[in-house]
């Protein structure tokens, strides 16, 4: 195996103090910055400080508006207490399990804390950046608050007017103490401001490449709805005789499935959708093309980064062939799938690198259908998914199935939606070089940070 | 030109600069005209419906570099270009003129250049057009005056000049969108009042041509003094003057400016602006309406530096082998990277940059940071930012990781990035191009007519490679120390090609031989490149 150093990191370590309002939309960047970033194997994690209140026991009062008055000496004692649980969790991370990415997120509104913080940092050589998230717009907050915080754990089993209006006293609360930051005071720091969702931001002091590539991403997330839709191409000639690789043409049932498949489209747009445009995003290999081929949508592009794993020397080989001519390579791959790297071809880490311009896009495109291959909609599901590098390579995705995933605040929906037209399977579980799911049925996991997604 | 392609040209008029609809501020007239109407006039000035007009003034002084180039309005196409549509400009972004302001010596030049060479990578069609090429070539006997520059020149004759070169260097910006098919023009002048800025943003919007200022302010001395010394070094204007006569002069071209220069501010709250602080110390957006290329463009901005260091670049010793297996470097390899590395070592030297000593680095940065919570400290970690550095990016193959190795016993970083494996050649593998020829004659007819863009079955084509570098750019652009890149010939003809500004017809003919490693110099107006032969030190080599 080769050296590798992951590129785009650095040795740098940065912190991402979030600052801002309750209800300024922290926590879901927050959550898209660590998906991001733990999907490019960058690692990240999210402290979120109201968990850790949330966490604390033996708090013998109510958490009601009240609570966060600054004047409530108790109420103050115990948030104290949980933004010190967070900080201690964050740092402990960053030196036990060499963390490179933490996020703080909380409301950090005063200049008092956020200094805390920052010395803190600098002891640690890890640099701080702070991402404010300003908003004066009251409808855009009013939105937020009706769409996430009355579901808020705070607010279970309250009922939803009440939780709002509370709520609206909570920011009053935090507003009284609020210092937003600014291009003159804080000129020392590295920060971004987004005021009014990107309507203006102010970026100071970036210094290095990964919290540019942070800064790139938050500016093109958008927030109106869309869904993508994931399929594998038709079978293939190759996927029938079990080789791997190759530029085979579809088999007859994978033209079936070519054919079907705009009426699949149509069925999982909805009666009330059915003329949604979409843009079809294909690989340059000719079974992803005919598949897409009878789909009456105009805008269809080819990527080269939505080919499949290069198997290099072992192109065009099956499996079995594989287990006898490199025994070692195969089962080095069995052991770390996601690390290998075939002999002059690529490991899944690979395939991460080559989309992540895709993801990219994809964040800021609207409509989308793509149809590639199996290790690469492994990778695109494992980042909207959440999934684990361990798990992803091993994640069954079938043949003939259309996948719809509609991202979310906090999570992405998932449903699928089969063609009935029989296929192979090229499913291949660790420690055998046999093809096919077990009688168990390892169903593709998927899961998420927050939730876990409702699967159809 | 097909029904369809019209089409694809208005409805990248009506989006703007982005796929989002044009922004709630964005004045939006009703009245469009198709530009493939090539008779109609532009504004209130005629137009050659052929060429475009008489060829643009350009201020290319080397002529290696391409950044200067005029683009030819249907054929060329840069490195890295994502997707365009049939009228060439690329998809759903628009027309855009980004439009420069501020005071002479906030390295605006600088900054035109550099993001003319970086949006012609992405395949965006664009050209500075510096307002100085026009008043040089409108002013009596090339006397500029300082006079010339303020917007309320004081003398009648001034002023008619003034107004001559910015009307001809408008036509020209019009000519470009119009018959060059072009898609970004960055107007490099100082648009020192808001008058001027809201009559251009007024005269574009109106053309449907979105207009995105950027305003560099400089509040750092030591960068002015900076610029001012390469200015008077290096400024057409100052083409032929002693040194010290062109600095003095400089400065008080800037002192006469100063008094009547205005910031961008509550008088243009409706106009898109980015204000570009310290060169990127601060950058702030107000009003962008976020598209593609506007968000491409502040992410370059957020990577862009005023490099002191070099890019070099060397071939891994014997890279024909071939693309599948991974052989080690042999015996001469080993000699090879010997030799390059003791031939950068003493060029360094050589260049006065003493940072390498005998046995290693002198002082890693690392160890230059002393602890202290209280003040702002140079990231820990991030490479290159120091400008005495060298670092050394190679891809994962066997060979080329070889070759790095003498330089990591000097305690050089090494960083290994699979983006820069060669170029996969499919099928066709280590063939020569006449065994190609002989052996798949319609594949080499198709790759003889593009090849950039052309790919074999199962290969890569120059073009994918130059998407998939593409984020190593913007992390070469940040760094401000020495880099040396070796890697296979391909990988080095792309990243040449982005910073020679090349033609993607160019790329895949630039040669790299063996025995030379090529070294990049950065400036404001033009980047150069020079050759350093490898020197034998073990004259085992002299076989041939």
């Amino acid at each position: 195996m080769p050296v590798y150093s992951i590129s785009h990191v650095e040795n740098v370590r940065v912190c991402v103090v979030m600052v801002g309002l309750p209800a300024r939309g922290k926590s879901l960047i927050s959550q898209k910055i660590v998906r991001y970033l733990s999907w490019l194997s960058i690692k990240s994690k999210c402290f979120n400080v109201g968990n850790y209140r949330r966490q604390i026991a033996t708090m013998p009062i109510e958490v009601d508006a009240k609570f966060f008055d600054p004047n409530n000496e108790e109420g103050l004692k115990y948030r104290q207490q949980a933004i010190d649980l967070a900080i201690d969790d964050m740092m402990r991370w960053f030196s036990d399990e060499q963390g490179v990415v933490g996020i703080l997120d909380a409301t950090n509104s005063t200049r008092a804390r956020r200094e805390t913080i920052l010395k803190l940092c600098r002891e640690n050589y890890i640099e701080p950046m702070f991402l404010e998230s300003f908003c004066d717009d009251q409808d855009l907050v009013l939105q937020n608050i009706l769409d996430v915080k009355t579901t808020s754990p705070d607010y279970v089993s309250k009922p939803q007017d009440y939780a709002m209006k509370d709520f609206l006293q909570r920011i009053e609360y935090y507003n009284q103490i609020y210092e937003p930051m600014d291009a003159v005071t804080d000129s020392e720091l590295t920060f971004i401001k987004l005021v009014n969702v990107n309507s203006q931001i102010i970026l100071n002091r970036i210094e290095s490449y990964l919290e540019s590539r942070i800064v790139y991403y938050v500016m093109n997330l958008h927030i109106k709805p869309r869904c993508i839709w994931l399929s594998r191409h038709g079978e293939s000639e190759f996927n029938v005789t079990g080789q791997i690789g190759g530029d085979s043409n579809l088999s007859t049932r994978g033209w079936r499935y070519a054919k079907k498949l705009p009426e699949l489209v149509l069925k999982s747009l909805g009666p009330d959708a059915q003329h949604t445009n979409l843009t079809v995003w294909t690989s340059t290999l000719k079974r992803t093309q005919q598949t897409a081929s009878f789909l009456p949508y105009k805008k269809k592009l080819q990527w080269k980064a939505l080919d499949e794993l290069d198997a290099g020397e072992c192109d065009g080989m099956t499996y079995e062939e594989i287990e006898q001519k490199f025994p070692e390579d195969f089962k080095a791959r069995d052991d770390d799938k996601y690390e290998y790297r075939y002999r002059g071809g690529e490991s899944y880490r690979d395939i991460v690198i080559r989309l992540e311009p895709i993801i990219m896009e994809l964040e800021r495109q609207e409509n989308i259908l793509i149809i590639t291959h199996q290790a690469v909609l492994r990778c695109l599901y494992a980042y909207f998914m959440n999934v684990p590098q361990h798990e992803s390579p091993w994640m069954s995705i079938p043949l003939h199935t259309l996948i719809k995933l509609e991202p979310r605040a906090y999570s992405t929906l998932v449903s699928r939606i089969k063609a009935d037209i029989p296929a192979v399977s090229t499913y291949k579980e660790k420690g055998t070089s046999q093809l096919g799911e077990s009688v168990e049925g390892m169903s593709s996991k998927s899961r998420d940070l927050i939730s876990a997604s409702a699967e159809s | 030109m097909s029904s369809s392609a019209i089409s694809d040209d208005e409805g990248e008029l009506y989006n703007g600069f982005g796929s989002s609809p044009i922004s709630r501020n964005q004045m939006r007239t009703t009245k469009r005209w198709s530009f493939h109407n090539n008779t109609r006039p532009l504004m209130d000035l005629p137009v050659d419906a052929n060429t475009g007009g008489k060829p643009r003034r350009l201020s290319d002084i080397t002529g290696e570099d391409g950044v200067h180039k005029t683009l030819n309005p249907y054929s060329e196409w840069g490195g890295a270009q994502l997707y365009s549509t049939e009228s060439g400009r690329l998809f759903h972004a628009g027309k855009i003129i980004i439009a420069l302001a501020g005071l002479p010596g906030r390295g605006k030049t600088h900054l035109s250049v550099s993001l003319t060479r970086y949006l012609r990578w992405l395949g965006v069609k664009t050209h500075s057009f510096h307002l100085g090429d026009y008043r040089r070539a409108t002013a009596e006997d090339n006397n500029l005056t300082h006079d010339l520059f303020v917007p309320t020149p004081s003398s009648k004759q001034a002023h008619a000049v003034r107004e001559k070169a910015v009307n001809e260097c408008l036509n020209d910006i019009l000519n470009f969108f119009k018959a060059d098919k072009g898609q970004v023009a960055i107007y490099d002048a100082v648009n020192a009042i808001p008058e001027f800025r809201l009559e251009l943003h007024k005269k574009f919007t109106e053309l449907n041509i979105q207009v995105l200022f950027i305003e560099s302010l400089v509040t750092d001395d030591k960068i002015i003094q900076k610029n001012i010394e390469e200015a008077a070094r290096l400024s057409p204007d100052y083409t032929n003057w002693d040194y010290e006569k062109a600095k003095k002069d400089y400065s008080e071209r800037i002192n006469a400016l100063a008094p009547y220069y205005q910031p961008m501010g509550t008088e243009e709250s409706q106009l898109s602006y980015i204000k570009f602080v310290n060169f990127g110390e601060r950058i702030e957006l107000h009003n962008s309406s976020y598209g593609y290329l506007i968000n491409k463009v502040v992410f370059y901005l957020m990577n862009s530096r005023i490099k002191s260091g070099s890019v070099f670049f060397a071939r891994c010793y014997k890279n024909t082998m071939d693309y599948a297996s991974d052989p080690p470097l042999d015996a001469e390899g080993i000699q090879y990277a010997k030799n390059l590395t003791l031939t950068l070592v003493e060029h360094l030297k050589y260049c006065g940059k003493d940072y390498i000593g005998e046995g290693s680095i002198l002082r890693p940065a690392e160890l230059k940071r002393e602890l202290s919570v209280d003040e702002r400290q140079p990231p820990t970690g991030v490479d290159g930012v120091d400008k005495d550095s060298l670092v050394i990016w190679t891809s994962v193959k066997k060979r080329t990781i070889a070759t790095t190795q003498f330089f990591t016993k000097r305690n050089i970083k090494v960083r290994h990035r699979i983006q820069l494996s060669q170029k996969n050649p499919g099928i066709v593998g280590s063939m020569s191009e006449s065994e190609i020829e002989e052996k798949y004659p319609e594949f080499y007819q198709q790759y003889e007519q593009d090849p950039y863009h052309y790919r074999f079955p199962r290969a890569e084509s120059y073009h994918d490679l130059a998407i998939k570098i593409e984020p190593l750019i913007l992390e070469m652009e940040r760094m401000s120390g020495d880099i040396l890149i070796i890697a296979d010939e391909t990988i080095l003809q792309v990243f040449y090609g982005y910073l020679m500004s090349c033609s993607c017809y160019e790329i895949p003919s630039l040669n790299f031989k063996e025995d030379e490693i090529i070294e990049i110099k950065f400036n404001a107006y033009s980047n150069s490149a020079e050759r350093i032969k490898i020197k034998d030190f073990a004259n085992t080599l002299n076989v041939k």
